[in-house]
């Protein structure tokens, strides 16, 4: 490897120097004009832009750039990293958006610079996530996200909700990045590698010691269910959700966890993959029972994530069960292990996206205006806030399932990729679960509409820059309930993982 | 080569005692010290493992600056000595030692089980050369560039944000 | 004679054991925050031996990320430390933790 090659292959991180290019500019717009904090967005957005064209131009490519050997690399330029990009990048957008009109972040307008800055260091871990086939560079841009987001979860530092909140984040991602790591340093000895195609080559033919093998997968397994805030590893989720700062929860339980499902995903296939048949249907070594271990930690989030959800009070907090909950739907698509069912998780992802993240945008403007998060205070705001009512209804709806919306596609597409596979069983659990989820969902509606309020409350006027964003939010989860064709398609063309 | 028998006893018995010290002592700035102890100890070992290089940077890094910043922010708090072991909750701490020196004996039997040295033998002139900073310098600036290059990005963002957290109240 | 390799790593296997005692039984958020840095370290420990026993400089390349790593995340940590000390003057985990299960 030289220079020549190095510089050649730059070609294929062209997103990734965008990102960390407009990082550079944040920071020198924020030194050179510290006074004018108006254009920082503005930058962001740009930034966010280029870097959406070169990813939308990569799709196609299949290629290793920064070789280690003659037949794998550091990082996979391909079709599935670009997807997980583009959902990325369509998060970081809105939460631009919400954060332009957060009251939170309004209150430390003086560090905005610093804000934006580290938004983008999170996007970059995430845009190497995605892409990384090495455990050196999965560790540290797992790493890069992480220290970007302990801050930003306490960046509203003087309450010291949000204080507390990151400082239960830093310990509890300290402890599991630890676990992680002595993990990835047995798997560096019994193969002598880091990079997940040398060691899926390795395993294939060498015998070793399985048991060791099945620890150190377990721990890096600790580290990716941490990421994507699944149970038992979700412990740290209620609590950072309902202390940072609203754009960043949202920002959190979408593209964070959309960063840690692409690596767990690329993990699990790589390396322990032994072929695929014309089903499609992952042939895996048979090594480790990734089936069993998936299906244990989905139903146990779907579980845990539902019904304590059942009893939170907080909105904010309610959201955030919900979220380990959706992870533990989004996992059974990986349990099937076959291009089906990571195409249903891809199409899940998608729609969790835009509900998800509208719910949270929802949330925040309420919260500006009552300033509560609490379910009880939202008695009778459907009629004082009728278009936010609205739309708060119809994105909780769709989180939950209900037909005309996407997220009714998106779980349907899971059950038939689950049925498919014969796992009967587990479909009929999380059918189960989507019933229990309904409950609270459905609580927050009935706290909007049919309570009755004695005093009359002055209509609440929406912005029309946020009502926009709201339809823009709301719009594609209803055209993707009836005309799903499109995200079906785009996900089916984004399987490609480099290699197989 | 009982040198290196040796050498590997003193650093090892330093090592797991400093660190079973760090994790008990109810003063910070006593656990603090400990720590560092554990830090050059472990250098130490690096360097009965041929690793030259990181041994050297574990003493700079860690048991110099990570370790210094420790010991100022520890000084900055001063935060109230802990209670003893068994003042505070006994039965929740005892079962956490129970279950993890479980883990320990557990792993201990795989490592052993695995018999891992009949895999590997340590050829000297091989591990000299892969702890040479020739060596890891060569490496590290071409096929490891771009974690290299995400390194850069990570430290950063952790002083701006470090810096973000740190500073004064806001105004 | 050569020192086996199971000796390297039942050492490692029992710092890192020791750091997770340590996180779990220490109320002090720093000691907390070095017991983290004992886990990282022992993972260190394990990474040289097999790369010294294999004779690859992999392992060597990844602990001098991991120690920037690390030095990012204490700075960070302590930072967040400092800034909840100004708030609640505190730095007992037992007496931050107002969120309910």
């Amino acid at each position: 490897m030289n220079i020549d090659s190095i510089i050649s292959d730059l070609i294929f991180i062209k997103p990734e120097i965008a990102i960390a290019a407009t990082l550079v500019l944040i920071v020198l717009v924020d030194l050179i004009s510290p006074k004018s904090k108006t254009a920082l967005p503005y930058i962001s957005l740009l930034g966010i832009a280029i870097a959406g064209v070169f990813v939308v131009q990569q799709f196609g490519t299949a290629e290793f750039a920064f070789k280690t050997s003659l037949s794998s690399g550091m990082f996979a330029a391909d079709d599935f990293g670009s997807f997980f990009k583009i959902i990325v990048l369509l998060a970081s957008v809105f939460v631009i958006f919400f954060s332009i009109s957060s009251s939170e972040i309004k209150s430390v307008n003086d560090h905005l610079g610093e804000y934006y800055t580290l938004m983008f260091g999170m996007i970059l871990g995430m845009f190497f996530m995605v892409s990384a086939s090495d455990l050196v560079l999965i560790f540290i841009s797992i790493e890069l996200l992480s220290l970007s987001s302990y801050v930003l979860a306490g960046f509203v530092k003087n309450t010291v909700r949000s204080s507390e909140a990151s400082l239960k984040y830093v310990i509890y991602g300290g402890v599991s990045s630890g676990i992680m790591l002595f993990g990835i340093s047995l798997i560096y000895g019994l193969t002598g590698t880091t990079n997940l195609y040398e060691i899926n080559s390795i395993i294939q033919i060498q015998s070793f010691p399985h048991i060791t093998f099945l620890i150190a997968t377990l721990f890096i397994t600790v580290g990716l269910g941490f990421k994507i805030s699944a149970a038992p590893f979700h412990f740290w989720t209620p609590d950072v959700y309902e202390g940072a700062p609203l754009p960043i929860t949202a920002y959190l339980s979408v593209a964070s966890k959309a960063a840690g499902f692409a690596v767990l995903i690329r993990f699990i296939k790589i390396t322990f993959i032994n072929s695929i048949d014309h089903h499609g249907n992952w042939e895996l070594l048979n090594i480790i029972d990734w089936r069993s271990i998936i299906v244990l930690l989905s139903i146990l989030s779907m579980t845990l994530g539902n019904f304590t959800a059942l009893w939170q009070d907080n909105l904010k907090r309610m959201l955030a069960y919900s979220s380990i909950a959706q992870a533990g739907y989004m996992l059974l698509g990986i349990a099937v292990l076959s291009d089906q069912g990571l195409t249903a998780t891809m199409i899940y992802f998608i729609v969790y996206l835009f509900m998800n993240l509208g719910a949270f945008f929802v949330v925040m403007l309420i919260a500006n205006e009552i300033g509560s998060e609490d379910i009880e205070d939202y008695k009778g705001l459907g009629k004082t806030m009728p278009f936010l009512g609205v739309t708060l209804a119809f994105f909780l709806l769709s989180l939950a399932g209900i037909p005309p919306t996407a997220g009714f596609i998106g779980k349907v597409v899971l059950f038939i990729a689950l049925v498919d596979a014969n796992m009967i069983a587990v479909a009929v659990i999380a059918l189960l679960n989507t019933v229990v989820s309904l409950y609270y969902y459905v609580r927050v509606l009935k706290n909007l509409y049919l309570v009755q309020v004695d005093e009359e409350k002055p209509v609440i006027k929406l912005s029309f820059a946020n009502g926009f964003v709201i339809i823009l939010l709301a719009a594609p989860i209803l055209i993707f309930g009836v005309y799903f064709t499109p995200i079906v398609n785009f996900a089916k063309n984004s399987i490609n993982i480099l290699g197989f | 080569m009982t040198l290196e028998i040796v050498l590997f006893v003193i650093f090892a018995l330093v090592c797991l005692v400093s660190g079973i010290l760090m994790v008990t002592r109810v003063n910070p700035v006593i656990s603090a010290l400990f720590l560092v102890v554990n830090f050059g100890s472990l250098a130490g070992l690096y360097l009965t493992l041929n690793a030259q290089f990181i041994a050297v940077a574990q003493v700079i890094i860690y048991a110099g600056a990570i370790m210094v910043f420790f010991l100022f922010v520890i000084m900055l708090i001063n935060p109230e000595h802990e209670k003893r072991f068994l003042e505070y909750k006994p039965q929740l701490k005892i079962f956490a030692v129970a279950i993890a020196v479980l883990v320990f004996l557990q792993i201990a039997y795989i490592i052993l089980f695995s018999k891992p040295s009949e895999g590997v033998s340590r050829e000297v002139a091989a591990s000299v050369k892969a702890g040479t900073i020739e060596q890891i310098g060569r490496e590290l600036f071409t096929k490891y560039v771009l974690p290299f290059e995400a390194v850069g990005y990570l430290l950063l963002s952790a002083a701006i944000g470090a810096l973000v957290l740190a500073k004064k109240k806001f105004k | 004679m050569q020192i086996p390799i199971e000796y390297y790593l039942i050492l490692s296997a029992a710092l890192f054991m020791t750091g997770i005692v340590g996180v779990l039984i220490r109320r002090n958020a720093i000691i907390v925050f070095m017991s983290i840095e004992l886990m990282l370290n022992s993972a260190n420990l394990t990474l040289i031996t097999f790369s010294s026993y294999l004779g690859n400089s992999i392992g060597q390349i990844f602990v001098f990320f991991v120690m920037a790593v690390a030095a990012a995340e204490a700075a960070i940590g302590l930072a967040i430390i400092i800034a909840l000390f100004r708030n609640k003057l505190t730095v007992n985990l037992d007496e931050i933790n107002i969120f309910k299960w």
